[in-house]
């Protein structure tokens, strides 16, 4: 361990060197995304790298997030972490970083009355980390942790989520967490970290994106020393592209009360594309995030009580017992169409599961009325305000159209045109493109896993019962609901022991 | 529409001057007892409607009824006889507010976010679903099945499960001894309570209880017009339970939590700490002490976070409350066998905090860090009305932000040790240790 500290530390002293002007200038590849805020007397930071998880090697699965984590709460060549860290707690400030299958995105933001330190703290940790191996061994440790006790025991909505995935794309590079697996962070070295650090965090690929009070000034140092970072553009692994036939149903066993349940498959749009603006207002209606207007929302815990909450969406979104609005800096080349059911009670979800089911096909058959459109259009048009409500969301928002290729002003401007002059049958006619629920994988975290697979191949009503008195017409609907069926077959049910999960 | 706010405020504020919030602010209390705070501010067309009432689940005095007032802030969505449920969320959703309530153990808060050309039509909800709030007998025990729901969704997270057993075992009499989820037989039996819950909003909905803070932009003279209008007939009536007081506590207490997932331990720190308000030296001196003891530049994570790497997560919490509460440290550490060494390694860095006094330089950077968090945390009109609602909730007024500051900006090293000598004491402690299945 000694021995590959002191690598750690001999490596990035090369790349130091590099950081002084060059007989001729290295420059940045990607021209800069600027939002000046001259008023905003903060200023904020997004450098995005194409380094995500989708490029771990077989058998290395979290090289990316380790290397990203390291950088960002890490030792650099000029300080230790706990330097750092003293240095910008009297600023109260800071960076985060965020690792995706695609991409990886370090955010910060400062007063200006410490931009310059920040700004060299903040240029040290992506030019020039140290990789140690302490830091190495904390974060790796960590990352485990994170994998095998908070995600397979402590929150059973990330760990559906996180198997519907998995599920989805297994066998592709979006097949496993951007945290990894627990064969790969168990294979991992610094010296890989420092490999990965060097082959895919480039000058040619680096975008850098500025935000708030700042001057042109810290536009060009931060243009200037980013160039140290070493050419190239490597290959990224082609799109995946999975083709889900018929019904697929993974099953994570675990014991508890409640059970968790994702479904989803695969989209073919995405944000930029035509087709993509009027689905939203479809989505928007369907399941909003954290929204009590959301229909799935109004059928499974407004009128029966069932969980906490119901949702649907067309692009990736982590954190969604955390966040209200969408996060940025998440962009992929290939989205689901996802539907995150929270907890219910185990003996209700299959019926929680068939209800969810049976919108979903509704909408995919009728698409949406009059009065329902109108109401959902109205929604958007203004509710977009709040997705993006500050300089540095703003900002990941910008950094964002870049990878989808959307010209300025943007998605959210063309987000607002949209819903000014999309039609009905715009939004029905997306709908029947790309909701096609015939095919999707269904995700459940709960106890009695046989039991649940048996009920659900065989077409078993799942009669619900409530505590409390409903009206008449929720009984009836209910009666439907109990014996829709769902169409999975027996063989295309897998149970997995929960202990499994992240394993390799 | 572009959201670009101007925070310029914010650059001319003296950061060093004690006086922090970067805002001009009104306070108008109406002849019911109702508070409004207005603070108009740049904001792009937005506007942040809070309505803070302040009954949280410390409020729970009657046995059987924990939960309640989180479980209330539920049937607050069920609508009146004027805007029925769906017809609420109609008007919201067409405005597209961003809308939501949370409960805490001192208050309840519902807030909306908006364009500021609905603020009128905000108003009218708000004030009339605090009026006249109607909901059915089914509507009720629907909704306590979806608290259910919530308190199953809580469960598995250990956090939850070690706050549930140390509250339980660091109080005895006060009502701060229940979460504000409530006991599981409490929330099973919320379907019985209907009549209990109009009671509930008879008691404690009352204008003399409730404080609206509306934040961004919007004419201040026009708001308060329309406060007038729409809450000026609400009758007061708030009868303040008699929450029980808690008998000093005399001697170290603790708690082992099994927990049925795996995870690794938790060990909670806690002691007893000082009831809120803004002048004592005490509360102030907390909010260093957190920072001291267990902050990222603390020599307790540095020893324990980043050299021996015993421990994953370390986090101080030292947020004030209305009574006398609990504050302390809490790790995520990463072997059932360093337990013993942790527990020792944060008690040793307390009393380093009682035996010495901080360094002056030290205490500035504290300082400063907390001022500059404060600031740069009040982005939007959300923000800012989210960040005057605890301490509106807990004082009664915004006036407390500066108040706080003002503590903060003098005290002294001295001020900081006596409050930890007179406070983090073995005999005002409860330690909590969550271990999970091996």
């Amino acid at each position: 361990m000694r021995y590959l500290a002191m690598a750690a530390l001999a490596l990035p002293a090369i790349a130091c060197t590099g950081t002084r002007p060059s007989p001729s200038p290295a420059t940045l590849a990607q021209p800069p995304v600027l939002l000046p805020v001259p008023e905003d007397p903060t200023i904020s930071f997004s450098i995005s790298f194409p380094a995500g998880s989708q490029l771990d090697p077989p058998g290395k699965e979290g090289l990316a997030h380790l290397t990203a984590a390291l950088m960002a709460e890490g030792a650099t060549t000029r300080n230790s972490y706990a330097a750092i860290l003293e240095q910008l707690y009297p600023m109260a400030a800071g960076w985060e970083v965020r690792v995706d299958v695609e991409q990886v995105t370090f955010t910060g933001r400062v007063h200006r009355d410490h931009v310059d330190t920040f700004t060299g703290l903040m240029l040290d940790a992506v030019v020039r980390p140290a990789f140690t191996g302490e830091d190495f061994e904390r974060l790796r440790q960590r990352t485990e942790s994170f994998l095998t006790r908070t995600l397979r025991y402590s929150s059973d909505e990330s760990l559906g989520k996180a198997a519907l995935y998995a599920e989805v794309f297994g066998g592709t590079p979006y097949g496993h967490l951007p945290e990894g697996t627990v064969a790969g962070l168990a294979a991992l070295t610094p010296e890989d970290v420092r490999r990965f650090h060097r082959a895919h965090y480039t000058r040619d690929t680096a975008l850098l994106g500025v935000g708030g009070g700042f001057d042109a000034a810290l536009v060009a140092r931060l243009q200037r020393e980013l160039a140290a970072l070493p050419p190239g553009r490597p290959a990224l692994p082609p799109a995946p592209r999975p083709q889900l036939e018929g019904r697929r149903v993974v099953i994570v066993e675990k014991p508890g009360p409640a059970t968790a349940i994702s479904f989803g498959f695969p989209l073919a749009v995405r944000r930029g594309e035509e087709d993509f603006y009027p689905l939203w207002v479809a989505n928007s209606w369907l399941g909003e995030h954290r929204n009590s207007s959301s229909h799935l929302y109004q059928v499974i815990r407004e009128a029966r009580g069932l969980n906490y909450g119901d949702y649907s969406y067309l692009e990736h979104f982590p954190e969604g017992g955390l966040r209200t609005m969408p996060p940025p800096n998440v962009p992929r080349r290939q989205q689901l169409f996802e539907v995150w059911i929270r907890p219910v009670p185990n003996d209700a979800a299959h019926f929680a599961l068939r209800a969810a089911v049976r919108e979903v096909e509704r909408l995919a058959r009728e698409g949406l009325d009059e009065s329902s459109f109108n109401l959902t259009r109205a929604f958007l048009s203004k509710y977009s305000l709040h997705f993006a409500d500050t300089t540095a969301t703003r900002l990941g928002y910008a950094v964002d159209d870049r990878f989808y290729g959307i010209a300025p002003p943007g998605h959210l401007a063309r987000f607002r045109r949209a819903m000014a002059e999309v039609t009905l049958a715009q939004v029905n006619a997306s709908v029947r493109r790309h909701l096609r629920p015939e095919a999707m994988v269904i995700a459940i975290v709960t106890e009695s896993a046989a039991a649940l697979a048996a009920a659900l191949a065989s077409e078993a009503a799942s009669p619900i019962t409530y505590a409390t008195p409903k009206p008449p017409q929720v009984l009836a609907e209910d009666e439907i609901i109990a014996r829709y069926p769902l169409g999975i077959r027996r063989e295309d049910i897998r149970i997995v022991p929960v202990e499994e999960m992240f394993e390799r | 529409m572009q959201v670009k706010l101007a925070v310029a405020v914010l650059a001319g504020c003296a950061v060093a001057s004690a006086a922090v919030f970067p805002y001009r602010f009104e306070t108008h209390t109406l002849a019911n007892g109702l508070k409004v705070i207005l603070v108009p501010m740049p904001a792009e067309g937005l506007v942040a409607y809070y309505s803070v009432v302040r009954t949280g689940s410390r409020d729970e005095v009657e046995p059987g009824h924990t939960g309640f007032a989180h479980f209330f802030e539920h049937m607050m969505f069920r609508g009146t006889e004027r805007f029925p449920a769906g017809e609420y969320d109609r008007l919201i959703t067409a405005m597209g507010a961003n809308a939501n309530a949370y409960t805490t153990d001192d208050y309840t808060c519902y807030h909306l976010s908006f364009a500021a050309e609905d603020l009128p039509r905000v108003m009218e909800l708000e004030a009339d679903r605090f009026q006249n709030l109607a909901y059915s007998e089914q509507d009720f025990q629907t909704e306590a099945g979806a608290v259910y729901g919530e308190y199953r969704k809580g469960r598995t997270n250990p956090f939850e499960v070690l706050e549930e057993a140390l509250r339980a075992t660091a109080f005895d009499s006060h009502t701060y001894k229940h979460t504000t989820m409530g006991f599981e037989a409490d929330i099973a039996a919320m379907p019985t309570m209907l009549e209990y819950s109009r009671r509930f909003f008879a008691r404690y909905y009352r204008p003399d209880n409730v404080v609206i803070v509306i934040a961004g932009d919007f004419d201040p003279a026009a708001a308060l017009a329309l406060v007038e209008r729409h809450y000026g007939a609400w009758k007061p009536g708030y009868q303040a339970p008699r929450v029980p007081m808690e008998p000093e506590q005399t001697a170290p207490r603790r708690v082992e939590v099994p927990y049925e997932g795996r995870t690794l331990p938790l060990l909670a720190i806690m002691w007893k700490s000082p009831a809120f308000d803004p002048a004592d030296p005490q509360v102030a001196a907390g909010l260093v002490l957190g920072e001291l003891v267990a902050g990222e530049t603390s020599p307790l994570y540095r020893q324990l976070v980043l050299e021996r790497r015993t421990v994953q997560r370390l986090l101080p919490q030292f947020q004030p409350t209305r009574d006398p509460g609990l504050w302390g440290v809490t790790a995520m550490v990463t072997d059932e066998g360093e337990l013993a060494n942790v527990e020792a390694s944060v008690a040793a860095a307390v009393s380093t905090m009682a035996a010495e006094p901080v360094s002056a330089k030290r205490l500035e950077a504290v300082k400063k860090r907390l001022r500059y968090s404060f600031l740069m945390s009040l982005k939007t009109p959300e923000a800012v009305a989210g960040a005057l609602a605890p301490m509106v909730a807990l004082s009664g007024g915004a006036e407390a932000v500066d108040a706080l500051f003002t503590t903060l900006e003098s005290l002294t090293p001295g001020d900081v040790q006596a409050a930890a000598g007179a406070l983090l004491r073995p005999e005002r402690s409860t330690v909590a240790v969550l271990k999970g299945r091996s």
